[in-house]
């Protein structure tokens, strides 16, 4: 599904050049649900960001859904953002001008899809985060973790195959936190793939794999037993 | 791309898109306006005088010491002062023809009355306001009138006479459209008309095409056209005389002009102004028009750039404003071109609803105008020209802003806080 080898991300500012990432190899299969960890400035986000087209990279090659995509354009990369992905970001993003279904509506229209169908949607994917009653409401209007089960709403209504979620709990509290994980969990049972970012060890063991990034590297825990106590010491450096 | 969630979301912007929307509203109603009056005052500007316009001069001198044109052996003296300075100037080698005349077309002095088709007829009921031109039988030729109906006057035809002597010429030429306006049928030629309320006939033995009156001050704009020549002298202690040139020897004529009549009389006072081109008088009558004309372009072209500089600014701030979710709005898959179609549909929504208001308006400022000055109704057209002025400025003015929101890259959604 998710696959980029020797891939490098390097950031240049005019005084510096910064390795975000190097040498990184990943392989997310169809279905998986992945946590990814990692200190801070690690290169999380980076890629997160390059996995969901949102940047380009510098080097190395990547494939999703068995689709070289290093050398596609802006528009057919905005159309693969639209149809195959769906983006759940630490601090919601919703639309403060538009109400839930509008919110909820944004990619749909993107998508060009006709009235009916994108309403049957909208209600679909707002009554599975359970908030089909809060449509009307706008999103000052709604708790933290309304606001992100709505996020959610939005990813899941375009039906996409991978599910990219930066921190989805970060700004929440242990308890929404939980219904945050529950949601993508059942999400996942669906047969959505799942790659989520997250600084939670314990949301993190629930996942089906963990992928650690240090320094722009992937360390795949799950398959290397030797790294595990430096996980555990860089998760909880993270925490404390 | 439908409307819904964008009125939706300019709803939450209310005080930013009410006040652009007035701008455009007002600019609508008074760019309109502006132009109309513009267009009106430059088709005034424009309009022929019904004279040969080129080659063409006067000259006003005043004798010194002159008699005062009281008494009959005066008023002979005056018209043999004014015969010699016409030899003379029908003596030099470039001049074509010269006429005495008492004013031009254009030029600020005008002698005006009435023509009615009864004697002693009240001024102001029924009659044709008119204006009188004054010279001899060089007139017509002179100005370059061209005569559609019957004749011009020959020398037998003219008289001379005092500026207080109000007796009547017995014949006169009158333009086609104070012919019309005094008999509807087309019959003017031969009939007598009175003028001034006189109880002498003054018989129509001539039409001319076209003379303009010499005010062009909007309480003269009812006669426009309203003119009758009489082929008499004026004797007063000062006189003009129109002059046509052969072509090109205008200039050299106006500068041989004044040591001529010198020579006939040094008695008299000629000063720069005296000798005048009509291209002159021209320019000078329609200063201020062209004047108010061109400050109010410039008012316009000023207005139109500030509401621009408005759309601008509001949507500047709008995109930085709404930075963040133009990013995930990106990221959720819109295209570049998609945000762009944003930022022109939005405007164009504001300026659609401006403009729909400034059309009320600017219908509203004509009718104010039409009260209180003498403006005419404004045709459908020049609103619809200031409708499509706004709303293209408003395109056009948002698409820098709004190129720049489509710029936004969409891993903004990821890293702004
Ligand atoms: N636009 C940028 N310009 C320059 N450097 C950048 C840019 N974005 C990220 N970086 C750098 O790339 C590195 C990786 O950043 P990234 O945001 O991916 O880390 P992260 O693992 O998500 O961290 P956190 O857990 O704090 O979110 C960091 O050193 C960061 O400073
Ligand atoms: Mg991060």
């Amino acid at each position: 599904m998710l696959k980029m080898t020797h891939l490098s991300k390097v950031y240049r500012t005019e005084v510096v050049e910064t390795y975000a990432l190097r040498d990184f190899n990943i392989d997310v299969k169809e279905g998986e649900f992945v946590a990814v960890t990692g200190p801070s400035g690690s290169g999380k986000t980076t890629f997160l960001t390059i996995a969901g087209l949102l940047e380009t990279f510098t080097g190395g090659t990547y494939h999703l859904d068995n689709l070289d995509v290093s050398n596609l354009d802006d528009n057919a990369r905005s159309k693969i953002r639209n149809e195959k992905i769906g983006f759940i970001f630490q601090a919601f993003n919703l639309i403060p001008d538009l109400n839930v279904f509008d919110n909820v509506e944004v990619p749909l229209r993107y998508r060009g899809m006709k009235a009916l169908e994108r309403k049957e949607r909208i209600m679909g994917a707002l009554d599975r985060v359970g908030l089909a009653s809060r449509a009307k409401h706008y999103p000052a209007e709604l708790s933290g973790g309304q606001q992100q089960r709505v996020a959610i709403a939005r990813a899941l209504a375009g039906s996409p195959r991978l599910l990219l979620a930066d921190e989805p709990t970060g700004n929440l509290d242990t308890q929404m936190a939980r219904g945050v994980m529950e949601l993508l969990e059942e999400i996942h049972r669906d047969g959505a793939t799942i790659v989520m970012v997250t600084h939670d060890p314990e949301l993190a063991a629930r996942a089906q794999r963990n992928v650690h990034i240090i320094d722009g590297q992937v360390v795949d825990l799950a398959e290397d037993p030797r790294f595990h106590s430096a996980y555990v010491a860089a998760a909880g450096q993270v925490r404390g | 791309m439908s409307l819904h969630p964008m009125i939706a979301a300019l709803r939450k912007h209310k005080a930013g898109v009410v006040l652009i929307a007035l701008q455009i509203a007002l600019t609508l109603a008074i760019v309109c306006n502006a132009i109309f009056i513009i267009y009106a005052r430059i088709q005034n500007v424009q309009r022929p005088t019904g004279m040969e316009e080129s080659n063409l001069f006067l000259i006003t001198q005043q004798w010194v010491g002159a008699p005062s044109g009281d008494d009959p052996a005066d008023l002979q003296k005056l018209d043999a002062m004014m015969r010699e300075d016409l030899n003379v100037l029908r003596s030099m080698p470039d001049v074509v023809s010269v006429t005495p005349i008492n004013t031009l077309p254009l030029f600020p002095s005008s002698w005006n009355g009435s023509a009615a088709l009864k004697p002693g007829t009240d001024l102001r009921a029924g009659n044709a306001r008119t204006t009188f031109y004054f010279g001899d039988e060089q007139l017509l030729k002179t100005l370059g009138l061209h005569l559609v109906a019957g004749r011009n006057f020959t020398a037998a035809d003219v008289t001379h006479r005092g500026f207080r002597d109000a007796t009547e010429s017995s014949i006169i030429i009158v333009t086609k459209p104070l012919a019309d306006k005094l008999f509807p049928q087309g019959d003017a030629l031969g009939k007598a008309i009175y003028l001034n309320g006189g109880n002498t006939p003054s018989t129509i033995v001539g039409e001319v095409e076209r003379l303009q009156v010499p005010s062009v001050a909007s309480w003269a704009s009812g006669f426009v056209w309203n003119s009758a020549i009489s082929p008499v002298r004026m004797n007063i202690n000062f006189s003009r005389y129109a002059v046509r040139t052969k072509p090109g020897r205008l200039d050299a004529v106006m500068r041989a002009v004044p040591s001529k009549l010198y020579a006939v009389d040094a008695m008299r006072v000629l000063d720069d102004d005296s000798v005048k081109s009509f291209k002159d008088i021209r320019a000078d009558a329609y200063r201020a028009d062209i004047g108010m004309a061109v400050l109010m372009g410039v008012i316009c072209l000023i207005l139109l750039a500030v509401t621009a500089a408005g759309i601008v600014g509001l949507t500047s701030f709008w995109v930085g404003q709404r930075h963040r979710q133009i990013g995930v709005r990106r990221a959720l898959g819109a295209r570049k071109i998609d945000i762009l179609r944003y930022f022109q549909m939005e405007n164009l929504m504001i300026a659609g609803g401006g403009a729909l208001v400034g059309v009320a308006l600017a219908v509203g400022l004509n009718r104010l105008l039409m009260s209180k000055f003498e403006m005419q109704s404004m045709p459908t057209f020049y609103v619809l020209v200031g409708l499509a002025v706004v709303v293209v400025l408003g395109q056009i003015a948002v698409f820098v802003p709004a190129r720049r929101a489509s710029n936004v890259p969409p891993v903004v959604a990821t890293r702004s806080v």
